[in-house]
């Protein structure tokens, strides 16, 4: 007896699937297009989610994760634009340990390099990570081969991932076999792998699969990695206390900075007296992170140099999640606009189902129903559609998504949640709306019982759709715009024609190299610089205006300035013309800056050029006053230079337009080449490749090579900003297209339901393009509308987002853009109601009038 | 006015073939009322049809205004049907979204006609039809014989010089049929021609002609006696 209402409520629901799947295949236009729309829609929330998912899930692979943090630095100095790093100074990690010792519980740092390792004639190049042994008690790895007690207890100690050994050796059981690095402090080292280690899992933010336990010994002739203050070298990381929060740390290393830190001094020695009111603390930033944060909020404190891993975008990811809700509920509205514009069809059905005893909640529910079936059948699209396109998706994003649903049932879950979700969301108002009939009215009267309120409420709502659809279309054209903008600015400079080739380890070798590359026919010229264009290091130094000799006034205070070493040639080669004054010219023999024998004697003398920034900062008005006077600095250690200013450049985009052009001053000191600027002519491109190539392994056989296109480098800068806008153009048209197909959708219902007034107006003379501009008119203004209110809010997010570029489009741009937009959503959605408006308007009247 | 020579027309719907008009020739000259009489389903709105170029025959010769139109496409019939014919329905066929004015001023909105002239010519005709009284209402808000009143002065506003009215009459009541044919009648002694497909012999004695089809085909022609 207890069976039989379950009994019941089983014969119902299989009645209602019956139904509903019937509906389903009577009203394929129906049917067909929230289909489609909800499975666009649905995919793009799969696609943003499985990017989030992976986005937000980093560094918390490991026991402990919410307690390891990682500290950050930047120089926010008056009169510069600020410059950040996720990097440290070498010496932050023991003093801010020892200082607070309550909080902190270990840290460790990290220092990068880009190695190669040699296995017979091969050279792979290879990251390296340095790392103080304390790296082990942070990261917990697991070890495959060796122990933690074991494997990594002496310096030149050294680990590699599973996925290395199989590499290097094709096997894991490698402990005790060699390898041989190049170069650690300039020179080959072999050192025997003490014990392997799983593999790093793909959601860190750490690129470590050699690590090398750090002997501090081998920085010692380059002071600036470990025992400098202020250049940031190295990463740095401290596992906190138990019960040690991160604001706790901060604000004891926020003392620290401020009371106790050799900053202060620096500060003074560098820029002058510290202004009454400021403390270090506003000028010298020490910022705290948790890891897990890392990956989606450290942009903030990047700044141009980036950080081991490609970083997450938190603004983008947030972005692209309104974006993909917006898609939804655009096709959502689709659901809810067509079920209630066809609702007449079935209100019929509805009054017999209430004759025959039906409630109105069974028969909402029955809506219900309909609705959350369409739009799980649509899940089923959707994730056919995500398994197709994951792999060209995951390689725009440059990330490695899986879809595996199985597997992951929290997936599962989320999924099935959001199917039903939407579909009672979608389903609620039709199914109220329909429900409410009142059996009388419709089997009486022959007309649809349609009130004009949900006629209205359908047009809001498709003005709705095309206000989101310009919105998008305007971000698409203003991020590509400005994309292009980035890519084509004149930077002041010819980059093209011109391979960089990184001659970091061949130093000692740069004579020979420049000779045998110059004998190449297709090479014109070669110049070695400390930075070639987009790669540039922070390089700040205090330069001091000395008085010239005949009496006119210098500065009290040093300026900080960015400067750059480059060999002669250079400004030819990049064809920088100088405003006033000459470029490094050998004919003068006393350009060069040159390292004293011994230190802290006499002033050295040697020749500088700045860029009209700088000239502007020492107070020249004119370029021509700067030539011939003094600056005074310190380049090594205590020993002083002073630099008589022989040219001034125009200021060039060295780096990404992303960042603002800053004070440099460029000087000829061989110790600093890192590139070669290999300026080419011809055309025969893989043969001098080549060429070079051949060059390098014949001069520098122990190192990979580095070498690049500049032009290719400059692109680079952009790509990411060149994926966000083909995201962005890529959702924005799925947005549009489902937008158009519920267009279309009501198109076609509204011209059904207008067939005889069709007829009658044919009958009266009307043309077909007559009828067709009728039907495409109507939903003209609201599209019109929506092309209205898109506008301000268009050019207000968009203006917004332009504001974090230095150098971005002008705002006469939105003029074009906005016309654009418009045009472009009037004429899709004329094509859209304009194809079926004609298939009706063709029909012959008769049938429709006779049989009315 | 009009000639049709040797007209067939047929429906295919699905296996089967109807035949609907069969060998049909006759004309109709200017200024002349002719009724069209015959069982249901013997093809008489399927021949107002053709006349009225809402639809075209499979075979044969149609001469309309001495122009063989048998052979025009869409557009072509759209722009002489719109100059020369107007139409009277059964079910009037009347806009419920529309005023009475609106709805007679569609006939002229595809002329090209300036509004105030239209707006001028649906007052004279609303006049002539005696529903000025009634300019702002719905049709819905009409009984049927004012609403066919509408449809009438709709059918002339565009001085057509030839009015096709399929059964008329046919939701009428005996005194408001008889109200239209008088009205039908008035047209054509003001020189409209009159096609008018009728059940009712009675209003049948309107028409100067009568053509009586029978499967699709003419069977007898009646001239009524002047
Ligand atoms: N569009 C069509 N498709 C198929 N068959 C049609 C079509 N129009 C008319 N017919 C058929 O052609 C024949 C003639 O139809 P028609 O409407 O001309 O008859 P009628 O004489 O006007 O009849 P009634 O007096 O009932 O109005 C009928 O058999 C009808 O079923
Ligand atoms: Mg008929």
């Amino acid at each position: 007896m207890y069976g039989q209402p379950e009994q019941e409520d089983f014969t119902m629901f299989k009645h209602y699937l019956i139904t509903a799947w019937r509906n389903l295949i009577k009203n394929g236009l129906f049917s067909g297009i929230n289909i489609f729309g909800l499975a666009i829609g649905l995919m793009s929330c799969i696609l943003i989610l499985l990017f989030v998912r992976n986005e937000s899930g980093y560094d918390q692979w490991f026991e402990g994760s919410e307690q390891v943090v990682r500290l950050h630095s930047g120089f926010h100095m008056p009169n510069r634009p600020p410059f950040d790093t996720v990097r440290s100074s070498g010496r932050m990690m023991e003093a801010i340990k020892a200082f607070a010792s309550n909080e902190v519980q270990s840290g460790a740092r990290v220092v990068q390099q880009g190695l190669s390792v040699q296995k017979g004639t091969d050279v792979y190049p290879q990251d390296v990570s340095m790392v103080d042994g304390s790296f082990l008690d942070i990261f917990p790895l697991d070890f495959i081969e060796g122990s933690l007690e074991t494997s990594f207890k002496r310096p030149m100690d050294m680990l590699i991932t599973r996925d290395l050994a199989i590499k290097y050796f094709g096997r894991t059981d490698v402990v005790g076999e060699t390898l041989t690095l190049c170069c650690v402090a300039s020179n080959p080292v072999t050192l025997p792998v003490s014990g392997v280690i799983q593999n790093l899992p793909e959601n860190t933010h750490l690129n470590t699969d050699l690590l090398v336990y750090m002997q501090p010994r081998i920085f010692a002739d380059s002071p600036n990695i470990l025992e400098s203050w202020g250049s940031l070298n190295v990463y740095t990381y401290f596992k906190l206390r138990q019960g040690a929060t991160v604001e706790q740390l901060q604000e004891r290393v926020n003392y620290w900075l401020n009371n106790e830190s050799p900053f202060k001094k620096m500060y003074e020695d560098n820029v002058g007296e510290l202004p009454s009111g400021m403390q270090i603390s506003d000028h010298v930033k020490l910022r705290i992170m948790p890891v897990s944060d890392i990956h989606l909020h450290a942009k903030a404190h990047a700044g141009s140099m980036g950080d081991l891993t490609p970083l997450g975008d938190y603004n983008m990811i947030v972005t692209f999640v309104v974006v993909a809700a917006l898609i939804l509920l655009i096709a959502c509205i689709n659901f809810m606009n067509l079920a209630t514009a066809r609702a007449s069809q079935r209100a019929r059905e509805v009054a017999m189902r209430k004759v025959l005893g039906a409630s109105r909640r069974q028969i909402a529910l029955q809506f219900l129903g309909e609705s959350v079936m369409l739009v799980i059948i649509a899940l089923l699209f959707a994730l056919a559609a995500v398994e197709l396109i994951l792999p060209f998706y995951s390689q725009l994003l440059g990330r490695e998504l899986h879809l595996n649903l199985l597997g992951d049932l929290s997936l599962l879950a989320t999924l099935l949640g959001l199917a039903i979700m939407v579909g009672v969301g979608a389903g609620i108002y039709p199914a109220l709306f329909l429900s409410g009939y009142k059996p009388a009215q419709v089997l009486t009267s022959t007309k649809g019982a349609e009130s004009s309120g949900s006629g209205k409420l359908r047009i809001a709502l498709v003005i709705f759709q095309f206000a989101i659809s310009v919105v998008l279309i305007i971000a698409t054209l203003i991020v590509y715009g400005q994309t292009r903008y980035s890519t084509n600015i004149d930077v002041g400079y010819r980059y093209d024609n011109k391979l960089i080739l990184n001659v970091f380890y061949a130093q000692d070798r740069l004579d020979a190299l420049k000779q045998e590359l110059e004998k190449l026919p297709q090479v014109k010229q070669v110049v070695y610089t400390s930075d070639a264009p987009t790669q540039d290091r922070e390089n700040n130094r205090g330069y001091k205006l000395l008085a010239s000799s005949d009496g006119k006034a210098g500065q009290p205070d040093a300026q900080m300035l960015n400067y750059y070493s480059t060999d002669y040639g250079f400004f030819n080669a990049y064809e920088i013309e100088p405003v006033a004054g000459r470029v490094f010219d050998p004919a003068y023999g006393s350009d060069k800056v040159i390292r004293p024998e011994t230190l802290g004697q006499d002033i050295s003398n040697a020749s500088a050029i700045i860029n009209q920034s700088a000239a502007r900062r020492f107070g020249f008005n004119d370029p021509q006053q700067a030539i011939g006077r003094t600056l005074e600095v310190s380049l090594y250690e205590n020993q002083i230079h002073h630099l008589t200013i022989i040219g001034v450049v125009p200021d060039v985009h060295f780096r990404s337009i992303k960042f603002s052009i800053r004070p440099s001053i460029y000087l000829l000191r061989e110790d600093r080449f890192n590139n070669a600027n290999i300026v080419f002519s011809g055309h025969d491109i893989p043969t001098l490749m080549q060429q070079v190539e051949q060059i390098w392994k014949k001069v520098v056989p122990m190192q990979p090579i580095y070498l690049d296109f500049l032009s290719e480098m400059m692109a680079a800068q952009y790509a990411e900003q060149a994926t966000t806008a083909k995201l962005f153009g890529a959702f924005s048209l799925l947005a549009i297209v489902v937008a158009c197909l519920g267009l279309y959708g009501l198109a076609a219902f509204t011209a059904e339901r207008r067939t005889r007034e069709i007829g009658i107006r044919k009958v009266m003379g009307a043309e077909v393009s007559d009828i067709v501009r009728l039907l495409v008119w109507q939903f003209s203004k609201p599209v019109m509308l929506a092309i209205l209110l898109g506008w301000p809010v268009g050019i207000l997010l968009m203006r917004h987002w332009l504001q974090d570029f230095p150098y971005r489009l002008d705002n006469w741009w939105f003029i074009p853009v906005c016309v654009l937009a418009g045009l472009l959503s009037l004429l899709v959605a004329w094509f859209t109601v304009g194809g079926n408006a004609t298939r009706v308007a063709r029909r012959n009247p008769v049938h429709s009038l006779r049989h009315e | 006015m009009l000639t049709l020579n040797h007209v067939c027309k047929s429906f295919q719907t699905q296996d089967v073939e109807t035949l609907a008009l069969n060998n049909v020739t006759f004309d109709i000259s200017r200024g002349e009322f002719v009724a069209i009489m015959g069982p249901s389903g013997c093809g008489k709105s399927t021949l107002l049809n053709i006349i009225g170029m809402l639809d075209t025959p499979n075979s044969g010769d149609y001469y309309f205004m001495n122009e063989n139109v048998a052979t025009y496409n869409e557009t072509q019939l759209a722009r002489i049907r719109k100059k020369h014919i107007g139409f009277i329905f059964q079910n009037f066929n009347l806009i419920d979204e529309l005023t009475v004015a609106e709805n007679i001023e569609l006939a002229l909105l595809y002329h090209g006609i300036s509004e105030q002239e239209r707006k001028h010519k649906v007052a004279d005709v609303m006049d002539k039809v005696g529903i000025a009284h009634r300019a702002g209402h719905r049709p819905s808000q009409l009984s049927g014989g004012q609403q066919q009143r509408v449809a009438v002065a709709r059918a002339v506003v565009g001085n057509q010089s030839m009015i096709l009215a399929d059964e008329p009459t046919g939701n009428l009541d005996s005194s408001h049929g008889e109200e239209v044919m008088k009205m039908l009648e008035a047209l054509n002694d003001e020189g409209t021609t009159i096609v008018m497909v009728t059940h009712s012999p009675e209003h049948a004695q309107f028409a100067r002609r009568t053509i009586n089809l029978f499967d699709g085909q003419v069977i007898t022609q009646n001239v009524r006696a002047a």
